[in-house]
C-alpha cells in the first residue's frame, strides 16, 4: 500500500501575522525565570534604583515623555528587487548581469535586468538612515522580481559588499530565513504575499515613479502629511520600468530627473528626518 | 490480414538487418520501456522555480510504480509462500534459467558454449600431437601443468634463463647454445630454485670485480698522462715566466727524478713521490715549495669595536698617560717639560697659562709668540668694541645683541675694577666666603645681591648658555692675557673632591676655563662607567658641585660667565645620577622654604627670593623636565614659585623686578605642560593695576570685587608724558639699592610695563586654548582698554597695550563661539543595536552547516536510519496487505471448491430424498410401478 496522497490532518489555518510563534513561546518561558532570579539578586538593587528615581524626578525638572512606541514609523517597500538564484555549473548563484550575461543569454533572459546591486544599495541606504539609527523605521520589505516576498529587521546589519550580499539572499532564497549570529532570531524571512496584510491600518502608502505626473517636492509633501499617521514608501529597485501596484494611494515623481533607488531612498530619509527633527 | 503480415515481416527484416549490424543494441530495443502513459504519472508543483536546476525526481509515475511491485512480490514472496507449505521443492539448475534478463536464444547459446567448453576439459587428458597444442592457445594452460610436472631437462633451461647475466658480464664459459629463445617469456614466470639464484650471485660478484679492476687501470693510465704533461710544462719555457727561478730548478729535479723512476717501475707511478721522500731523508724541494705557498700572505683580522666601558677606560689611561709625563715634566727642566706638554697634548694648549709661556719663551716657539701680541693687541680692540657694542644694543634694544652685550660688560667691568688683580680680588673674596661654613652660604642671601648682575630680557638661560660658550671661545685669548697672576697648573688626574673646601682649593687660583676642564677631567677620570665605586663619588662631586654653583650665585662681584658654563656639566652629570640630583634639589627646596616661611614672619623684611634661590630655580628647571604632570622636583618648585607671587609683599620697585622676573620663569616652565598657574596671572593683573590711576582702580575693584587681588599703591603709574622704553637689565637691577632713585624714574615703570606686557602675551598664547579662557583673560582686556586711555602712556606702549588687549579678545571671541548653552542631562540619543546576519560562504540546500563536525554526522545517521526505518516497515506493510490477499484470494477459493462440492453433495441427497418419497428406487423401478 501506498499513501494516500490526500493531506492528513486539517489543514494549518493562517493565524494572522503569529509567525513568531515558537520566539514568543520561548521568551514567554524565559521570562519568569529570569524574574525569579532577578528578584532574589537584585533585591537591594531595587531600593538604591528607586532611590535613584526619586533623586531624578527632582521639582521643577519637567519630565519628558519617552515613550517611543507611540511615535509614527516609516516602511519601505522595495518592489521589483532582480534578486534571483540560479544553478550555475554545479553551485548556485545569485544572477547578476556582470557575471552570468552568458548563462542569461543562453537561456533566453535579458541580461541588463539581473541587477541585485540596486537591491542593495536601496537596502543598505535604508538601513544606514537616521531613521532607522532612531529607532523609527518599523520594517522593510522585499519584493523580488519573481514574486517572492521577504521582511528585512530594522535592525539587520546587512553585508556591505555585494559578494557577501549575494552570498546571504542565495541562503534566504534557499533556506528562506536568516537568523542572527549566536541568537535564533530571525532577522530576515521570506513571508506570504501580498504585503498589504502586513502594513499598519492608519498608514499612507506612497509609491515613487519618474512617470508620474504628481512632481512635488519631497520636503513639503512629508511635511504636509499629517503627523500621527506611519508613512509606506514603495521604490522600485529594478533597471528599467515602473512599480504598478494597486495599493499604493498616492503615485509621487521627486525630480524631474530619473533617479536611482538609493539616492531616491535617501532624498526621502532625509525629508522625513527634518520633519521629525532627527538630528 | 495479408498485408499487415507482409509489414510485420517487412518490419522483422528491417530488425534483422540492424541487429546484423550492431549485435547489442538489438537488446536494448527489446528490453525499452513501452511509452509513458501520462495518466499514470503525478507532479509536485515547485515553489520557486530556479533557472538551470535540472527536473528530476519530481515526476512520480504512481500507477506503474505500483504495478511493478505487485509484480515483484508475486515474483518472490507469493513463490515463497507457496513453497511454504510443502516439504520438497523443484529447483531449475538449467544454465540461465535464473536470469532474467536472458532471452530463449541467449540461453541457448550459453548452453552450447558450456556443452564445449565441457568436451575440451575431457580432451585434457587426451593424448594428441604436440603441434595442435601449440597452435591452440585456448588450453595453454593445460600445456603448462603437463610440462611443469616432467622436469627431465632442468639444467639446460636454467643457463637459458641466466642468458641475460651472462650478455653483460661476458664471462659465462658454456655459453647459451642450448637456450630456447621462444620461451623464455613462459619461463621467466617460473619460480628460480635455489641453485639458480646462487648462480646468479655468482655471476654478479664476478662482473663487479672486473669492473673495479678496469677502473683502477684507467686511474693509473690518467695519472701516467698527467705526469707526462706535467714534465713537459715544467721544461717549457711557459712556467719559468711565472715562477721564480729556484723553484723551477726544483721542478725539474723533481720531473727528472720522476722519469727515472718511471723507468724502474712503470707500476708506482703515483706513489713515486711519497717514496722518494721516505727514501732518501732529504728535505723534498716540492713540499717546500707547497710549505712556502701555504705561508703565504694571508688577510688579518682587525680590531673589534670597542665597547663605551673600553672606551671610557682608554681615556682615563690617557690621561694617567699624560699625568705621568706631567710629574715627569715636574720633575726635570721646566722648558722642556713645557715645550713637551705643547707638542703632545691639545688641550693644554687652550688651557696652559699663556703668561707662563711668555715668561719662559726663549723665542725659539715660533707660534706662540704671535698668538701673544695678538692676545694683547685683541684686549685693547675688544675693550673699544664692546663699548661700541653697548651703546649700540642701548639704542637698538635687541636681544641677542643685548646678551652679548651683557656679557661684555660683566667682563669689561671686571676687567675695569680689578685693574689687573681684579681676578685676585674676587679670589680673596672667595677665600672669605670659604671660612663660612656651607650652610651660611644660605642664609647670606640679603648681602650679595648688590653685585650682581644679569639681562632683564626674558630668556631662556639656555641661550644665554650657548651664546656663553662662543663668548667663551673668542674670549679664552684675551682671558689669558687678563689674567695676571701666575695660575696653578691642573692636574690631569683628579679625585673627585669630597668636600667644597677641597673642591675650592682645588680650583683656588683658576681661570672660568680651567674650572670647567677640572671638572671635565674629574669626570673623567671617575666615570661611573669605569668602576663601580666612582658612582658614590661622583654623587658626592655632583653635591659639592651644586654648593659651589650655589655659593659662586651668591658671590658679589657675581660670575655669571662661570654660573653658565657650570650649568652644562652639572645637567650632564644630573642625567648621570637623576636619583640622586633629585634628592639633592628637593632638599634644597626644603631649606628654601622654611627660610621664606621665616622671612615672611618679619614684616618688614623683604621676603622675595634672592638671586641665588633665582638661579637654582632656573637650573632645575632646565635640568628636570617641566612638562611632567606630577615631578618629585619641579612640582614643588612651582608651587614655591607661585607662593611667592602670592605672598610675598611689593614694597619697591625692586620687588617688581624680581617677581616679574619669576613671572617670566614660571612661564618658560609651564610653557610646554600648560599648567595653568592662576598665581602669575593674579600678580600680572595687579602689576597692571599699580598702573592706573587711582579713582579707576578703585572702579576696578568694584569690578573686581570676588578676586583677591593685593592692593598695590601706584606704583607703576607714568606721571610723565616723556617716559622712554627701554630694556632691562635684571642682573643690574639687582645690583641697585633698593632706595634707588632709578625705580621710581618714569622709564624704569615704562620698561617694566613692557616686559610685563610681553609675559603676558606669551601666558595668553600658552593658555589660549583653556575653557576657561575668556574669564580669565577678559578682566585683564578690561583692565589694558583702561591703561591704554592713561594720560601719560608713550605711543609704543599703548600700541603694545592694544595689540595684547586684541589678541586677548579674539581668542575670548573664539572659545564664545565654540560654546553651547547647557543642558540637562546631556545624552547622546543611543542608535539601536545592530544584528549580524549568520550565513555561510557557499550555501548549498541541504548540508548542515552545523561547526560541530560529529553531531552534523551523526544528524545525518540518524535521520538515515529512520528513512530505512520507515522504508522498511512500509515494505513490511505492504508484503502483509499483499499476502493477505493473496490468502483471501486461496480462502476464496477454498470456499468455491467447498461450496460447488456441497451443493453437488446436496443435489445427490435431493434427488435420493426425492425418489425415496416418490416410492422410485430408482429411474426404471418409478415407471415401472
Amino acid at each position: 500500500m501506498v499513501r494516500a496522497y490526500k493531506v492528513k490532518g486539517e489543514k494549518r489555518k493562517k493565524k494572522g501575522e503569529n509567525y513568531d510563534k515558537e520566539e514568543i513561546e520561548e521568551h514567554l518561558e524565559e521570562e519568569p525565570k529570569v524574574s525569579e532570579k532577578r528578584a532574589k539578586m537584585e533585591h537591594t538593587a531595587a531600593d538604591t534604583e528607586a532611590a535613584e528615581r526619586v533623586v531624578d524626578l527632582l521639582a521643577g525638572i519637567p519630565v519628558v515623555a519617552t515613550d517611543q512606541t507611540s511615535k509614527p514609523g516609516v516602511i519601505f517597500i522595495v518592489e521589483r528587487a532582480s534578486l534571483e538564484i540560479a544553478k550555475i555549473g554545479k553551485t548556485y548563484q545569485l544572477l547578476n548581469s556582470d557575471e552570468h550575461s552568458n548563462f542569461l543569454k543562453k537561456n533566453g533572459r535579458n541580461p541588463s535586468d539581473y541587477r541585485p546591486d540596486i537591491a542593495h544599495q536601496a537596502m543598505l541606504s535604508i538601513l544606514d538612515s537616521r531613521v532607522n539609527k532612531a529607532g523609527r523605521l518599523k520594517a522593510l520589505y522585499v519584493k523580488t522580481e519573481k514574486g517572492v516576498l521577504f521582511e528585512v529587521k530594522p535592525h539587520v546589519r546587512i553585508p556591505r559588499t555585494f559578494k557577501r550580499f549575494a552570498g546571504i539572499m542565495l541562503q534566504l532564497l534557499q533556506k528562506l530565513s536568516i537568523t542572527a549570529v549566536g541568537k535564533r532570531e530571525k532577522l530576515l524571512r521570506v513571508i506570504k504575499n501580498p504585503v498589504t496584510q502586513y502594513l499598519p491600518i492608519d498608514c499612507r502608502k506612497i509609491g515613487f515613479s519618474h512617470s508620474s505626473e504628481k512632481l512635488v517636492d519631497i520636503q513639503d509633501y512629508v511635511n504636509g502629511v499629517n503627523n500621527d499617521t506611519n508613512l509606506v514608501f514603495v521604490v522600485g529597485a529594478m533597471a528599467h520600468g515602473k512599480i504598478d501596484k494597486d495599493y499604493v494611494e498616492d503615485y509621487l515623481s521627486v525630480s524631474d530627473y530619473p533617479l536611482s533607488a538609493a539616492y531616491c531612498i535617501s532624498m526621502i530619509t532625509n525629508a522625513v528626518e527634518r520633519k521629525w527633527k532627527i538630528l | 490480414m495479408a498485408k499487415t503480415s507482409k509489414t510485420e515481416s517487412s518490419s522483422k527484416k528491417k530488425k534483422m538487418k540492424k541487429s546484423s549490424k550492431t549485435g547489442p543494441k538489438s537488446k536494448d530495443m527489446k528490453l525499452k520501456p513501452p511509452k509513458e502513459n501520462p495518466f499514470e504519472a503525478i507532479w509536485s508543483r515547485r515553489k520557486f522555480d530556479i533557472l538551470g536546476k535540472k527536473r528530476k525526481g519530481e515526476q512520480r509515475r504512481i500507477g506503474e510504480a505500483r504495478s511493478s511491485a505487485i509484480e515483484k512480490r508475486k515474483k518472490t514472496l507469493l513463490k515463497e509462500y507457496e513453497q511454504s507449505g510443502k516439504s520438497s521443492m523443484f529447483v531449475d539448475k538449467r544454465i540461465g534459467e535464473n536470469d532474467e534478463g536472458l532471452g530463449e536464444f541467449d540461453k541457448a547459446i550459453m548452453r552450447s558454449q558450456r556443452e564445449r567448453q565441457m568436451k575440451l576439459k575431457k580432451n585434457k587428458y587426451n593424448l594428441s600431437d604436440e603441434d595442435e597444442e601449440d597452435f591452440d592457445f585456448g588450453v595453454s594452460l593445460g600445456r603448462d601443468d603437463f610440462d611443469e610436472e616432467v622436469p627431465f631437462d632442468e639444467d639446460e633451461e636454467d643457463y637459458a634463463r641466466d642468458d641475460k647475466s651472462a650478455i653483460l658480464g661476458q664471462l659465462n664459459s658454456h655459453g647459451s647454445q642450448n637456450a630456447q629463445p621462444g620461451p623464455v617469456e613462459a619461463e621467466e614466470n617460473w619460480k628460480k630454485s635455489k641453485k639458480e639464484v646462487m648462480e646468479e650471485v655468482i655471476q654478479k660478484s664476478k662482473f663487479f670485480k672486473a669492473q673495479k679492476a678496469k677502473d683502477r687501470e684507467e686511474n693509473d693510465e690518467l695519472t701516467e698522462q698527467l705526469d707526462k704533461d706535467f714534465t713537459s710544462l715544467v721544461n717549457s719555457k711557459a712556467l719559468l715566466s711565472l715562477t721564480q727561478p729556484d723553484k723551477i730548478n726544483a721542478l725539474k729535479a723533481l720531473v727528472n727524478k720522476n722519469i727515472s723512476v718511471d723507468n724502474v717501475k712503470k707500476d708506482e707511478v703515483a706513489d713515486a713521490p711519497r717514496k722518494g721522500s721516505i727514501g732518501k731523508e732529504k728535505p723534498d724541494t716540492y713540499e717546500m715549495l707547497v710549505s712556502e705557498m701555504a705561508m703565504d700572505i694571508r688577510a688579518r683580522p682587525s680590531n673589534r669595536t670597542k665597547t663605551p666601558e673600553e672606551i671610557v677606560q682608554e681615556e682615563k689611561e690617557r690621561l694617567e698617560l699624560l699625568e705621568k709625563e706631567r710629574q715627569k715634566r715636574m720633575a726635570a727642566v721646566d722648558d722642556e717639560s713645557d715645550e713637551d706638554g705643547n707638542a703632545s697634548d691639545d688641550d693644554s694648549k687652550l688651557v696652559r697659562d699663556p703668561r707662563t709661556i711668555s715668561g719662559d719663551d726663549l723665542g725659539d716657539d715660533l707660534e706662540e709668540a704671535p698668538r701673544n701680541k695678538l692676545g694683547w693687541i685683541g684686549e685693547i680692540l675688544r675693550r673699544k668694541e664692546s663699548e661700541l657694542e653697548s651703546e649700540d644694543a642701548a639704542s637698538t634694544g635687541d636681544s641677542d645683541s643685548e646678551e652679548d652685550d651683557g656679557e661684555d660688560e660683566g667682563s669689561d667691568d671686571g676687567e675695569e675694577e680689578g685693574s689687573g688683580n681684579g681676578d685676585d680680588e674676587g679670589s680673596d673674596e672667595y677665600e672669605e666666603g670659604k671660612t663660612q661654613t656651607i650652610k651660611d652660604w644660605e642664609q647670606s642671601d640679603d648681602d650679595i645681591i648688590d653685585d650682581a648682575k644679569k639681562v632683564m630680557k626674558i630668556k631662556d638661560l639656555k641661550g644665554v648658555d650657548v651664546k656663553g660658550k662662543e663668548v667663551g671661545t673668542v674670549q679664552t685669548k684675551k682671558e689669558k692675557t687678563t689674567l695676571k697672576h701666575p695660575q696653578s697648573e691642573l692636574p690631569y688626574t683628579i679625585e673627585a673632591p669630597k668636600t667644597l673646601e677641597e673642591f675650592t682649593s682645588l680650583i683656588d687660583n683658576c681661570s672660568d676655563d680651567q674650572v670647567i676642564e677640572a671638572i671635565r677631567r674629574i669626570r673623567t677620570f671617575n666615570a661611573i662607567t669605569v668602576a663601580a665605586e666612582n658612582k658614590k663619588k661622583m654623587q658626592v662631586f655632583y653635591g659639592v658641585l651644586l654648593q659651589y654653583f650655589a655659593v659662586l650665585a651668591n658671590k658679589k662681584p657675581l660670575n655669571f660667565k662661570l654660573l653658565n658654563l657650570l650649568v652644562k656639566p652639572l645637567m650632564e652629570m644630573s642625567a648621570a645620577t637623576p636619583y640622586f640630583a633629585a634628592i639633592c634639589a628637593r632638599q634644597r627646596l626644603q631649606r628654601i622654604r622654611t627660610q621664606f616661611c621665616e622671612d615672611l614672619k618679619h614684616t618688614g623684611k623683604s621676603s622675595w627670593p634672592s638671586l641665588k634661590t633665582v638661579f637654582l630655580l632656573r637650573l632645575w628647571s632646565m635640568i628636570f623636565p617641566c612638562s611632567d604632570f606630577r615631578h618629585c622636583v619641579m612640582t614643588p618648585a612651582i608651587l614655591l614659585m607661585c607662593e611667592y607671587l602670592m605672598r610675598c609683599p611689593i614694597i619697591c620697585g625692586r620687588d617688581i623686578a624680581i617677581a616679574s622676573f619669576l613671572c617670566s620663569l614660571l612661564l618658560s616652565v609651564t610653557k610646554q605642560s600648560q599648567k595653568f598657574c592662576p598665581e602669575a596671572i593674579v600678580f600680572l593683573q595687579t602689576l597692571l593695576m599699580a598702573a592706573l590711576d587711582r579713582e579707576q582702580r578703585f572702579e576696578n575693584l568694584q569690578l573686581n570685587n570676588l578676586m583677591e587681588i593685593k592692593e598695590l599703591g601706584p606704583l607703576l603709574c607714568i606721571r610723565s608724558s616723556n617716559a622712554e622704553m627701554g630694556s632691562l637689565d635684571f642682573l643690574e637691577l639687582m645690583d641697585l639699592p633698593e632706595d634707588s632713585q632709578y625705580f621710581d624714574s618714569d622709564n624704569y615703570r615704562a620698561s617694566i610695563l613692557v616686559t610685563v606686557l610681553e609675559t603676558l602675551q606669551g601666558f595668553v598664547n600658552v593658555y589660549k586654548d583653556l575653557i576657561s579662557f575668556p574669564e580669565i583673560f577678559m578682566p585683564i582686556s578690561k583692565l589694558l582698554c583702561k591703561l591704554s586711555g592713561e594720560n601719560h602712556i608713550p605711543g609704543a606702549l599703548r600700541e603694545k597695550i592694544e595689540d595684547v588687549s586684541q589678541l586677548i579678545d579674539t581668542k575670548a571671541q573664539e572659545h564664545h563661539m565654540l560654546r553651547q548653552p547647557l543642558k540637562m542631562r546631556k545624552k547622546k540619543p543611543v542608535p539601536i543595536r545592530m544584528l549580524n546576519p549568520k550565513f555561510e560562504e557557499n550555501y548549498v540546500k541541504g548540508r548542515d552547516y552545523d561547526p560541530d563536525r560529529e553531531r552534523a554526522e551523526k544528524k545525518k545517521l540518524k535521520k538515515r536510519i529512520k528513512e530505512e526505518a520507515k522504508g522498511a516497515a512500509r515494505e513490511l506493510r505492504k508484503d502483509k496487505d499483499f499476502l493477505a490477499k493473496a490468502k483471501e484470494r486461496e480462502k476464496a477459493l477454498l470456499a468455491e471448491e467447498k461450496a460447488e462440492k456441497y451443493g453437488k453433495a446436496l443435489a445427490f441427497l435431493q434427488e435420493q430424498e426425492h425418489a425415496f418419497k416418490s416410492g422410485q428406487l430408482g429411474k426404471g423401478r418409478k415407471r415401472r410401478r
